[in-house]
């Protein structure tokens, strides 16, 4: 077994008109035991801008801790939020810096730019960036992911729309997953308001 | 581990600190990285270089329009196979370097300086950092190009190929490169190769983006062929066996939070 | 080189069929062995070929009213779910039911096999042969290809003459009687909860409920059991299919969630 599949996750981010939602599953294992159903893998770096961190909980704690730290730094010598691409690309150079010791985390950052233009991308855990136009998933459960996305995505989604795309996407993905599910974290951000549901799933 | 280097911004350079993970790789969890079955090719043509690259990468196609051609300097440009990471982060420092130089020298860029540059940090990590790379420009000296191997050794020649999809494409410059090509004739030459490593190498796929470089004019050519488009596009979108399935899953709002982000950035504390 | 079989044959022919029909079935049965000088390194190499479906939760325990029988309905390959409705509890005869853990196809062979030779008891001795001889013939297969690879982990159910029975046999070769067992990853789970609630003189339907409830709660915990919870009782009329329940929609049965609709605007914690 992996170390990437240790404790299981699912992670899927998507663009919609304006907007974007990022999901995970909730489920925190060890191998096949569940340990914990309310697991937080999206953290929030500022209104506007999410990280999701799939891979080894461990290690995407550490590293959330990490960015939200050179974060603040940014802030307070910046006086600003810092945009999504600028944000990709610390966490590329935090994750290269590591390349022959690397965290076993595999992010997915989705932010809206001050343009209110959807940035999303993922990377692999040494920092390969892969920016996309539509979605990006990742955790053990990414290969469903791919699937569902690809046959559900459509383009220009409005808020609601996007909501129920990426949920059912997800959903549908880890009940096909042993290592993930047992329900859902999904946020939605317009340029007005981050919408925050959880998701009713299947417990098995 | 001295407690110094806790957290501030680094200074550059690898950091080895997790590699007590190494550990877990030894007990047989290795991690796997996202390495780019590839084909990347290069040719001398005229008056200059043309570069082409396929735009697929990862195991099960993770992105299947990435950027394999990457800025070197305005007159140089490089692509790149192997581990993905490994292959943006060295073309991505030494293009910073080069930069710096030709603010100190005030000059263009030579092929050789960049070529140099590379090589040197592919030997110092003795294959550690696997990046195959086709490095091609246009400099006072002329049209050069060069290959790049993990180990840091070099080639120079007049057409070059990398990457998975390299004997495909080795097969059709050797049966169809002249001296002296026209812009026309090499870009053709370059897609056919192209073709050749998408069809033929099971890693390499997608389109084919070329760099032409000549003189004192470069064109990028992102996207040039699209031999591979998404076909099946269902007209209806598609259907959730929707409301039903919601109704179904159920999906249970436990908080929404409404925060209205006043105009240009948004104030925290 | 062959690997003889005829133990598997049933016992003596009860009357010689002349035809020429059987002929080409009247060779004892035999597997092809492998051509090879390692043979131990072979068949452990081929058994993670074959890795079968390992993930899985059953469980069954004698009671006053007879036996209860219950299991999930999943099937994964290492962290992919292939089926979520397998049926993991087979019906021996209209009075014994064996359950499966391990491999899948092992499972369903090996308790076909054991029905024919349980039919073909009945009507040797006109009378329906005892859970324990059923477990003990199950027990001498597998015993006897034993380190070939294998993997079943099953328990055999049934009300005969004697009353409730119970059996747990494995490919190792084991066979244990006892009153209460439980078999497969999301075992250990399914035990705490019976162990819990256990008592012999439940009524049938406690009996189910708490069979459902040790099944619901290790495909909970257990990430590779899941599906549907079917709870079979066996009395002295035979087996009966209780219930069926999709653990999707018992888990909100057992905990209800209130769907806490709209809980708007929280007004401004952020920046705490």
């Amino acid at each position: 077994m992996s170390i990437f599949e240790y404790n299981g996750s699912a992670l899927v981010a998507m663009v919609g008109k304006e907007c974007f939602a990022i999901a995970s599953d909730r489920r925190l294992g060890v191998q096949l035991q569940t340990i914990a159903t309310d697991f937080q893998r999206i953290f929030k770096i500022h209104d506007r801008l999410f990280i999701g961190l799939s891979g080894l909980a461990t290690d995407a704690q550490t590293l959330y801790q990490r960015l939200v730290f050179r974060h603040k730094l940014y802030q307070l010598r910046e006086e600003r939020d810092m945009k999504p691409e600028t944000f990709a690309s610390l966490v590329s150079a935090l994750l290269y810096e590591k390349r022959f010791g690397p965290y076993f985390c595999q992010p997915v950052i989705a932010g809206l730019s001050d343009e209110n233009k959807p940035f999303i991308c993922t990377m692999d855990s040494i920092g390969a960036k892969e920016l996309a136009k539509d979605f990006v998933v990742a955790g053990t459960a990414s290969e469903s992911l791919y699937g569902a996305c690809e046959a559900m995505f459509k383009e220009n989604m409005e808020p609601e729309e996007l909501f129920e795309t990426v949920s059912q996407a997800l959903l549908s993905s880890v009940d096909r997953d042993c290592l993930s599910g047992w329900g859902g974290h999904v946020y939605v951000v317009t340029p007005t308001e981050v919408r925050e549901r959880i998701l009713k799933g299947r417990m098995d | 581990m001295s407690k110094s280097e806790v957290d501030v911004p680094p200074k550059g350079g690898f950091s080895f600190d997790l590699c007590k993970n190494d550990m877990l790789s030894k007990n047989g969890v290795k991690p796997s990285y996202r390495k780019t079955g590839t084909t990347i090719v290069g040719m001398i043509f005229q008056v200059g270089v043309i570069l082409g690259a396929d735009t697929t990468e990862g195991p099960i196609v993770c992105d299947k329009n990435c950027e394999k051609i990457h800025y070197m300097a305005p007159n140089i440009y490089c692509c790149g196979a192997g581990t993905a990471a490994d292959t943006e982060a060295v073309t991505d420092m030494v293009s910073s370097q080069l930069q710096l130089h030709r603010y100190h020298a005030g000059q263009e860029s030579r092929v050789v300086t960049a070529l140099t540059l590379l090589k040197k940090h592919l030997f110092n990590y003795q294959r550690h950092v696997s990046a195959a790379l086709v490095l091609g420009g246009v400099d006072v000296t002329g049209p050069h190009l060069h290959t790049i191997y993990p180990h840091g050794s070099t080639d120079t020649l007049p057409f070059a190929t990398m990457g998975s999809g390299s004997l495909a494409t080795m097969a059709v410059f050797e049966s169809e490169y002249k001296e002296g090509m026209t812009v026309e004739d090499g870009i053709k030459l370059v897609c056919d190769a192209m073709q050749s490593g998408i069809f033929n190498d099971l890693g390499s796929g997608s389109n084919v983006d070329a760099c032409v470089i000549t003189k004192r004019h470069k064109e990028y050519l992102r996207n040039h062929l699209l031999p591979n488009p998404y076909s099946y596009i269902n007209p209806k979108g598609y259907g959730f066996p929707k409301k039903i399935e919601v109704l179904l899953t159920k999906i249970t709002p436990l908080r929404e939070e409404v925060q209205v982000i006043e105009g240009g950035e948004a104030m925290e504390k | 080189m062959k690997l003889d079989t005829s133990g598997l044959e049933s016992t003596a022919p009860l009357f010689r069929a002349s035809s020429e029909l059987l002929d080409g079935f009247s060779t004892a049965p035999s597997f092809d062995l492998p051509t090879t000088t390692d043979f131990d390194g072979f068949v452990k190499e081929a058994i993670q070929m074959v890795k079968p479906a390992k993930g899985t939760t059953t469980l069954a325990f004698i009671f006053k009213e007879g036996v209860m029988v219950a299991a999930d309905s999943r099937a994964s390959m290492g962290g992919y779910i292939s089926s979520q409705s397998v049926k993991k509890i087979i019906e021996i005869n209209p009075y014994m039911l064996g359950t499966m853990a391990g491999g899948a196809a092992d499972c369903q062979f090996w308790h076909r096999n054991l029905g024919i030779k349980c039919r073909l008891h009945e009507l040797a001795n006109k009378r329906r042969i005892s859970v324990t001889g059923a477990s003990k013939l199950l027990a001498n297969i597998l015993y006897s290809y034993r380190g070939m690879g294998l993997s079943v982990g099953t328990m055999i159910a049934g009300w005969d003459e004697t009353g409730p029975g119970l059996y747990y046999v494995d490919s190792e070769g084991g066979r244990l009687k006892g009153t209460r067992f439980s078999v497969g990853s999301g075992s250990p789970y399914a035990y705490g909860v019976l162990d819990n609630g256990y008592r012999y003189d439940m009524s049938v339907e406690e009996a189910a409920e708490l069979a459902r409830r040790a099944i619901y709660h290790a495909t909970f915990r257990d990430g590779a059991s899941g599906g549907v919870a079917s709870v079979y009782h066996v009395g002295p009329d035979g087996w009966k299919k209780l219930s069926g329940d999709d653990v999707g929609e018992l888990h909100y049965k057992y905990y209800p969630v209130v769907p806490n609709t709209v809980e708007q605007e929280m007004v401004e914690v952020s920046g705490a």
